[in-house]
């Protein structure tokens, strides 16, 4: 998780120039327990920071994600409905969710640095 | 009398004598003395031997006791082990199959005959492409459906077998003159588009339905309709939309508990309705200033139940009723747990305006596996004339169906309602009467607070305090220790008993929901209180054990992420 | 007390545990204001036998169909139910379980509506059938929601000669929502209007839906609408009787992408009309908004086959306010019922029953034509029931109900454009003679 930015709803985002790759972190998919089914968005769809892009079920309920930051979704990773497995097995990698190109970068300066991330969550965690 | 001295002179001698005669009356009177405390020692020796000999003996008949039990409790686990092999044997062989892998080459059934009138052709009627080519349903002897049904009967708890504490579904005994009675000729063989004066008596049982209702409920009209518990939601609610929109105010929020039922918000949701939550206060109950800072001129209505979901009853109700009728709103009454209240209180006595009641819960109509079941709406006189139709009515003794509500919400379904389970819930007032609901209603609560009172010292608590009809508990201790409420629950089926509620209300991490209802017995009750207290002991004994339940199901613990990942809805071997 | 276990004894040991002396102390938290001050008024309770004295004389107070040469259909048909099937279906461990939550000690319930749902799926030719909703008139509503989530459109185009109570239940449930309801119009045929059809339907519609056979019994020419809505982004939604699909090709090979109806006619009774059952069935693409239970099969622990409750992420309980729907139950003891009658008739026995009623009624309308006086407004591409037309129809109901025939249901209060037209309705259990009966009743009734 090294070189990653989160948000405070779990969010992580790996920035390459004007390009962000977003995903959920290993913490909230330990939460979520086994993931069953991801409602993904449609690419060419635009999204403010904050606003709600998918939905992630488990058997038992079903969670929001987040934008952690605005603009459009240019990829999203439909191999993830044929793998949901794939968020719990390997959040940061191929569990990622859509990637993003990015509308305002300087929205990345609310986010968190992985330390600091790893904070929040021991934090919440109590 | 060698001791003496003869010289002695007789006097000193008497005096000795009698001195010597003295102490020995006192060493006699302190022997005396002495064997009196043995004496009473002794007693009390013998009444403490006569004790212990009790004791022994009670302790033996106990050993007895103890044994009997052990040697029906290893019956039993032999049983079950047979059972277990049995069922093995059973899936090794045919009986896991569809019934879709049954069929046989057989000739036709034969249950009806062919008319006498000319046969026709479908082809020579319809075009081709509307006419189906291959009907590839499967062919079954009679006595293989017969055995199909009978076996798959079996793997089910039922009331009538399991005790069956589901918080929030009133699991109570289902009498059977109450089956018998609405499968009367007379109650089933009558088309619901036949003329009313040939279904008087269906009509009748409506109307006298009705006005029992009434009367539990403090409310003044009902409607039939609706077949379930969150249809008569949709239906209030749509009464309280349309009340607002005919007089014209622009209300388009409502208020709902953060304990209720999931059917409120999704109702609200179905009706264009926005939603505000109102949190609970640390007693489990509506926190008063939080619902003052909700409402608003917006505020359409509020739902609540009552008691909430957490099993306890919201004291403050009048003044929630105020504070909600205050801007104009309605107070809505999920009638869902009305059964602790029959004969105490009443909705209309708490200022609800309208309410739905689930009379499969409350008035002990079978669940049928889910269904059918009937959720009645009934109204106060302000949203009488907002009812779906048609209503039934009275004019000199004669019954008829009533389309007089002018703002009517329409329909929510054909005919008339659930009719079977109306004349069930009917049957059942009829035979408990007054003092018969009362008594239903404070054993039910009776019997949720003794398995409060007995279970607190094994699960948190979380509002420890007098409950209704049932009791939420947490097993965040027990998840500490490794088994979580899923594990517990699965767990009891061993014991023959079907597992609580899980995981609800929300705002309870761990929940387990118990509503044991009226007609289970003390012995019942201890039965589950201790089987619940030996599945806390053995989470530190042999947790895998709890993990690896059930044991002695038909099937072993399910793979439910499977089904959901791989969803297998409907069988492929015919027809693809 | 009737159904109380607990003796004096038990309640007075659990009173002690709470460490109160009376079961009236459990409300004392109830504020006086809210007590019941005066006795119910409902009396005092009736012994078994006093009950049953009650309710029969009730249930004798009804006419039941069989006194009757009865010829009612529209929505709920008088079809013959094997023995077998009250006999297989009174077994209180189906009657008296609820909803399967727990898979394990629920299996026999689950398998059960797994089947039902293969036995809709097969029938309707969809790919995914839910476990039921309450009655075919909701599960229309609920179709029609589906559809308005999916196309995330809300016009709603309606075939004009589906059941008006299906309509109207529609209407109710659409009442809270920003929405508009259109009724395309049927022709001089009775079916649906498929010149208006094409001028109407746009991509602003979320859907048309038709039921075939339709009100006035005659099957739709559903192969033409599906292709007409298939030019816009609208969902093609068909009410259906699942009996005549026996006859009658599967909606989803017309194309259709969502079918319902009630499920009575398999098994059901009348039962004055509930409960029966709502089907809804679906493409598989759209299983995510389809609403109410639904069974999955999977395994268990050992890899043994097993069924459970699934996708349940749609459900109120999980979902609450972003749900698709608030329905919670089914009617599962109606849909076992269904499963029930559906292996008991088998292939054939499901052909016969249709086909022996589509037979009846071709001759009923076949001979009533022949009846001076009567006129039929349409021809003869119907199923089991059909309308015909009569001068002063009640006066002529009302005369052959003296002769204990109940000659079928007047739909004038229903159709303007009918109000002179009965609705009559044939299934397997009319005789020739039945038929003969009431056209020379008819005959004399007319002409003297």
């Amino acid at each position: 998780m090294k070189g990653l930015l989160f948000s405070n709803s779990h969010e992580w985002v790996k920035i390459d120039h004007d390009i962000a790759t977003v995903g959920i972190s290993d913490y909230a998919q330990s939460q979520l327990g086994d993931v069953v089914f991801i409602e993904l968005p449609q690419e060419g769809s635009s999204f403010d920071k904050n606003s709600q892009f998918a939905t992630i079920e488990s058997t038992k309920t079903a969670s929001e994600v987040y934008m952690p930051l605005s603009g459009e979704v240019i990829k999203v990773n439909s191999e993830l409905t044929n793998n949901p497995q794939w968020i719990n097995n390997d959040p940061y990698d191929k569990g990622w969710i859509v990637k993003l190109k990015i509308k305002n970068i300087s929205e990345t300066e609310s986010l968190m640095k992985d330390d600091a991330y790893k904070d929040f969550v021991e934090k919440e965690a109590h | 009398m060698d001791d003496y001295d003869i010289k002695e002179p007789l006097e000193d001698r008497l005096q000795k004598i009698r001195l010597e005669e003295e102490h020995i009356k006192e060493q006699r009177r302190i022997l005396q003395l002495q064997e009196n405390s043995i004496k009473e020692e002794r007693q009390e020796l013998v009444s403490e031997q006569e004790m212990l000999d009790q004791v022994m003996e009670e302790f033996k008949k106990k050993e007895l006791l103890l044994k009997d039990r052990e040697k029906e409790l290893s019956l039993r686990q032999g049983l079950l082990d047979k059972r277990s092999k049995q069922a093995q044997s059973f899936k090794d062989r045919e009986d896991f199959r569809l019934i879709f892998e049954k069929s046989r080459d057989l000739h036709q059934a034969h249950y009806i005959d062919r008319p006498e009138v000319p046969s026709k052709d479908p082809n020579d009627f319809f075009a081709k492409n509307l006419l189906r080519s291959s009907l590839p349903i499967p062919t079954l002897g009679e006595l293989q459906v017969v055995r199909h049904f009978s076996l798959l009967s079996e793997r089910n708890f039922s009331v009538d077998s399991n005790f069956y504490p589901l918080g929030s579904c009133t699991m109570k005994y289902n009498p059977k003159i109450n089956d018998e009675l609405s499968d009367l000729s007379g109650f089933i063989d009558i088309h619901p588009l036949q003329c009313q004066q040939d279904v008087q008596g269906a009509l009748q049982v409506i109307f006298n339905l009705e006005q029992l209702l009434c009367r539990i409920t403090g409310l003044k009209r009902f409607s039939m309709q609706p077949s379930s518990g969150a249809q008569g939601e949709l239906c209030g609610m749509l009464m309280i939309k349309k009340f607002h929109q005919i007089s014209g105010k622009k209300k388009n929020t409502v208020i709902i508990p953060d304990s209720a039922h999931g059917t409120n918000p999704a109702t609200a949701a179905m009706c264009g309705f926005k939603i505000q939550i109102v949190k609970s206060n640390s007693k489990g109950l509506v926190d008063l200033d939080y619902l003052n800072s909700l409402v608003s001129e917006d505020t359409a209505a509020m739902m609540l139940t009552n008691p909430n979901t957490l099993g306890l009853f919201e004291e403050n109700i009048t003044e929630i009723a105020e504070i909600i009728h205050k801007k104009g709103g309605f107070l809505y009454y999920d009638g869902a747990n009305l059964n602790p209240l029959m004969g105490f209180t009443n909705p209309g006595l708490m200022g609800f305006d309208v309410a739905h009641f689930n009379l499969h819960k409350t008035f002990s109509t079978p669940h049928g596996c889910g269904g059918p079941g009937a959720g009645v709406i009934g109204v106060g006189e302000k949203l009488i004339d907002f009812l779906p139709v048609p209503l039934v009515g009275k004019k000199e003794n004669i019954f008829y169906f009533d389309y007089s509500p002018c703002n009517s919400i329409g329909r929510l379904r054909s005919f008339y309602g659930n009719f079977s389970i109306l004349v069930r819930a009917y049957a059942y007032i009829l035979r408990l009467g007054e003092r018969g609901l009362a008594r239903a209603a404070s054993n039910s609560v009776l019997n949720a607070n003794y398995i409060k009172e007995k279970l607190k010292k094994t699960f948190d608590l979380p509002y420890d305090k007098t409950c209704m009809h049932e009791v939420v508990f947490s097993c965040s201790r027990q998840r500490e220790r490794g088994a979580s409420a899923l594990d517990i629950a699965k767990r009891l089926i061993d014991y023959g008993i079907h597992p609580p509620t899980m995981y609800f209300p929300l705002i309870v991490k761990e929940a387990l929901m118990i509503e044991p209802t009226e007609t289970e017995s003390k012995q019942t009750l201890d039965y589950f209180i201790k089987s619940l207290e030996k599945i806390d002991r053995e989470i530190d004994q042999d947790l895998q054990n709890i993990k690896d339940s059930p044991h002695t199901s038909w099937v072993k613990r399910v793979d439910e992420v499977k089904a959901a990942r791989f969803p297998d809805l409907r069988c492929k071997i015919i027809g693809d | 007390m009737p159904y109380i276990l607990n003796t004096e004894k038990d309640v007075k040991e659990m009173l002690g545990c709470l460490g109160i002396s009376s079961v009236e102390d459990l409300f004392s938290h109830i504020p006086s204001s809210l007590k019941l001050k005066e006795p119910l008024g409902i009396g005092p309770g009736l012994s078994e036998l006093g009950l049953k004295r009650e309710l029969k004389v009730l249930a004798e107070k009804n006419k039941t169909i069989d006194k009757f040469n009865s010829f009612l259909g529209a929505g709920c048909y008088d079809h013959y139910i094997p023995a077998g099937l009250k006999y297989l279906l009174s077994n209180s461990k189906f009657v008296t379980a609820y909803t399967p939550y727990q898979a394990e000690c629920s299996q026999g319930i689950l398998q059960a509506i797994y089947e039902y749902q293969s036995y809709i799926c097969l029938l309707t030719g969809m790919e995914v059938s839910n476990a039921s909703l309450l009655d075919g008139a909701s599960a229309f509503a609920e179709a029609v929601l589906m559809s308005m989530r999916i196309s995330k459109k809300s016009r709603v185009l309606v075939s004009a000669s589906i059941n008006p109570q299906y309509r109207k239940t529609l209407e109710t449930y659409l009442s809270g929502l920003d929405c508009s309801v259109e009724l395309i119009p049927f022709d001089k045929d009775g079916l649906i209007d498929l010149a208006f059809l094409s001028r109407s339907v746009d991509d602003g519609a979320c859907c048309f839906a038709l039921q075939s056979p339709n009100y006035f019994g005659l099957v739709e020419d559903a192969a033409e609408s599906t292709r007409i809505i298939k030019k816009s982004s609208a969902l093609s939604v068909m009410i259906t009787n699942p009996l005549s699909l026996a006859i009658f090709k599967e909606p989803g090979l017309l194309g259709m992408d969502i079918v319902c109806g009630d499920g009575q006619p398999l098994g059901g009774g009348l039962r004055f009309g509930g409960p029966s059952f709502g089907f809804l069935a679906s493409r598989e693409a759209y299983l995510r908004q389809l609403p109410g239970r639904i069974v999955g099969r999977t395994v268990d622990k050992d890899n043994n086959p097993a069924f459970c409750l699934t996708l349940a992420t749609r459900e109120q309980h999980i979902k609450r306010e972003k749900a698709t729907s608030n329905i919670c139950s089914n009617q599962s003891l109606n849909v076992i019922a269904a499963t029930i009658y559906l292996a008991f008739m088998g292939e054939a026995g499901l052909k016969d029953a249709a086909g022996y009623s589509f037979s009846n009624a071709q001759y009923l309308y076949k001979r009533i034509k022949e009846v001076r006086g009567v006129n039929m407004p349409y021809g003869q591409g119907f199923f089991n029931e059909f309308i015909w037309e009569v001068k002063d129809p009640e006066a002529v109901l009302n005369k052959l109900y003296q002769k204990n025939i109940i000659a079928g249901h007047y739909i004038g209060n229903e159709f303007e454009e009918h109000k002179n037209c009965i609705l009559s309705c044939c299934t397997e259990k009319k005789t020739k003679k039945d038929i003969d009966d009431l056209v020379n009743t008819l005959a004399e009734v007319l002409h003297g």
